[in-house]
Formats: C-alpha cells, sequence, structure tokens
C-alpha cells in the first residue's frame, strides 16, 4: 500500500515526480502565464549582455514542480506550508527529478503535522533547489 | 555598496485588488504540467467540492506579480522598482508560503508587499532583500502569506 499523509512515518518517501526537459517554449510559456517578464529567462541577449552565456530557467518554475509534487500527494487542502531555496541555476534543456521524504511527524494544537523535505536535481546530478513542505497528517 | 534602496525597508505598498482569472489560473496550472482537473476543469473543481478551479501552491506568487502589473497601470512603483532591483544582477534566493486556506478562480484578493528587511552575506558579495506578500479574501480573510528572498550579485 502506498503511503498517505494520514499513515505517512518518518523516512517515507513520497513519489517522484520529474519535469522536462524544459526547452525555451517552455519558459516562453512560463513568463506568459506566471507574469514573471524577466528577460534574464527568456531573451538570449540580454542574458548575453548581463553576462550569461544562455538564458536559464525561472525558479518559481522549478518550485511549481515541488508544489506538485507536495499537493499530488497530499492534496491542497493539507497544505500548511511549503518554503525553497534556489541553489543553483537550472540551464535550458535539463530535466528535473523533485523527490520528497517525511522527515519529522509530531502532533501540535491535537493535529498531525508532517515535515517533509524536498529536492530538485538536474541530469548531472546538480541539486538546484531545496525545499520543505509542511502537511497536515491528521485522519 | 549595495544597489537596493535600503531606506524602503518597513514600506508597505497600497493594497491592489487582483481578480483570480480563471482562464489565466487554468493557463498557469497547465504550464507547470499540471494535470490534476480541480486546477483545470471548472467542472471538476465543483464535483470535488470547490467553487470554482483551485489556484495550485505556487500561484501566490503569480497573484503577487499581477498585483505589480496593476500598480505599474496606476503609475505606482511595482516592488522592485521601488527597493531598486537591478534585473541583471538579480537572482531569487528563498520564497515561503505559509496557507490559511485556498484561492480559487473568481475570487477577488487583496494583495499587500512589505519590504521587511535588507541583509548582506559572502563578506558583502551579495545583498537581499527580504519582502512579505499578505493575500487577503474579504470574508475568508488572510489566504496566503509569501516571503522571499530576492538577491543582488554585486561585482
Amino acid at each position: 500500500m502506498s503511503v498517505t499523509p494520514t499513515t505517512a512515518q518518518i523516512g517515507d518517501t513520497l513519489p517522484e515526480l520529474t519535469f522536462g526537459p524544459i526547452s525555451r517554449t517552455t519558459l516562453a510559456l512560463y513568463a506568459g502565464a506566471s507574469g514573471d517578464h524577466n528577460p534574464i529567462h527568456i531573451d538570449l541577449d540580454f542574458a548575453k549582455d548581463a553576462g550569461m552565456e544562455d538564458v536559464f530557467a525561472h525558479g518559481m518554475l522549478s518550485m511549481a514542480q515541488l508544489g506538485r509534487l507536495a499537493t499530488n500527494w497530499a492534496g491542497q487542502d493539507r497544505m500548511r506550508a511549503l518554503s525553497t531555496r534556489f541553489t543553483a541555476i537550472t540551464p535550458v534543456g535539463a530535466t528535473l527529478t523533485c523527490t520528497g521524504t517525511v522527515v519529522d511527524r509530531h502532533e501540535e494544537h491535537g493535529r498531525v503535522l508532517l515535515t517533509i523535505k524536498l529536492a530538485a536535481h538536474i541530469d548531472d546530478g546538480t541539486q538546484t533547489l531545496r525545499g520543505e513542505a509542511k502537511i497536515c497528517g491528521t485522519p | 555598496m549595495g544597489i537596493f534602496n535600503r531606506s524602503t525597508k518597513g514600506h508597505v505598498t497600497p493594497p491592489i485588488e487582483v481578480t483570480l482569472e480563471r482562464g489565466a489560473l487554468a493557463f498557469f496550472s497547465e504550464t507547470i504540467g499540471e494535470t490534476d482537473p480541480v486546477y483545470l476543469d471548472p467542472e471538476a473543481a465543483q464535483t470535488a467540492g470547490h467553487p470554482d478551479i483551485l489556484a495550485p501552491a505556487t500561484y501566490a506568487v503569480v497573484v503577487g506579480t499581477f498585483a505589480d502589473q496593476i500598480a505599474r497601470r496606476k503609475g505606482q512603483p511595482d516592488i522592485l522598482e521601488l527597493i531598486n532591483g537591478d534585473l541583471r544582477v538579480l537572482l531569487h534566493g528563498t520564497e515561503t508560503y505559509t496557507y490559511h486556506g485556498p484561492m480559487f478562480a473568481s475570487d477577488v484578493v487583496t494583495v499587500e508587499n512589505e519590504v521587511t528587511d535588507f541583509t548582506d552575506a559572502k563578506s558583502g558579495k551579495l545583498e537581499i532583500a527580504h519582502i512579505t506578500t499578505r493575500i487577503t479574501h474579504p470574508t475568508r480573510g488572510l489566504l496566503v502569506e509569501a516571503t522571499r528572498g530576492i538577491i543582488h550579485r554585486l561585482g
């Protein structure tokens, strides 16, 4: 039986999620859909002027994947918090692998609260995001 | 010396009303690869007991960005302009959401930003602006509080 928020124990892992390869089209669509028009993600001329070799993916596109990993497992109504630190740039063409592990489970005010450690890695093994979700585990 | 305008510490932006348009929300869900119909299809969302399609976990940042766009259209500075953010050397450092209630398509919410602090890291090679965004619904109260660390790479 697969792990659910109400049965999860410390050390359990959530179903992995992959996203990509992240194309320039994906970045253009994300810019439009999110309203984040920062040209560093979509305009190669701007990126080069800023000293970058190429455009790179929006960090928030990757955080959205960590969000999906958590909500696909728990449902939006159990989400209490989601946090991320962006640890490396995600290049064009990368495929993300997102993982989650239960690292804490305790009762607070009569409710069960799970802490899920989250991470995103790209093809070469670089960790691009690390984060945490707080999820309600009360039956 | 940093680039951020540190005199804006403590500044709270005027509240901006944002309507969560259904088409825009579904477009975002699709773009991030969401396949759960509660984020895409109003009928499926209603069958699941929601008034309309749900906003995904990171949609708060989009609502904040839309509020920025509305502020600019009103002739007010957006948050980056306010703190003097420079896109050429800007990186997103951290992002945190605390959820108090769900956001749905057709919700009309109020967005307020607060410049909470400026800090330095890596012996002055990085400067960080700390911004808190609160998204509030007129009857359901505070829905999401977002905090963000925006970094300038200096030299």
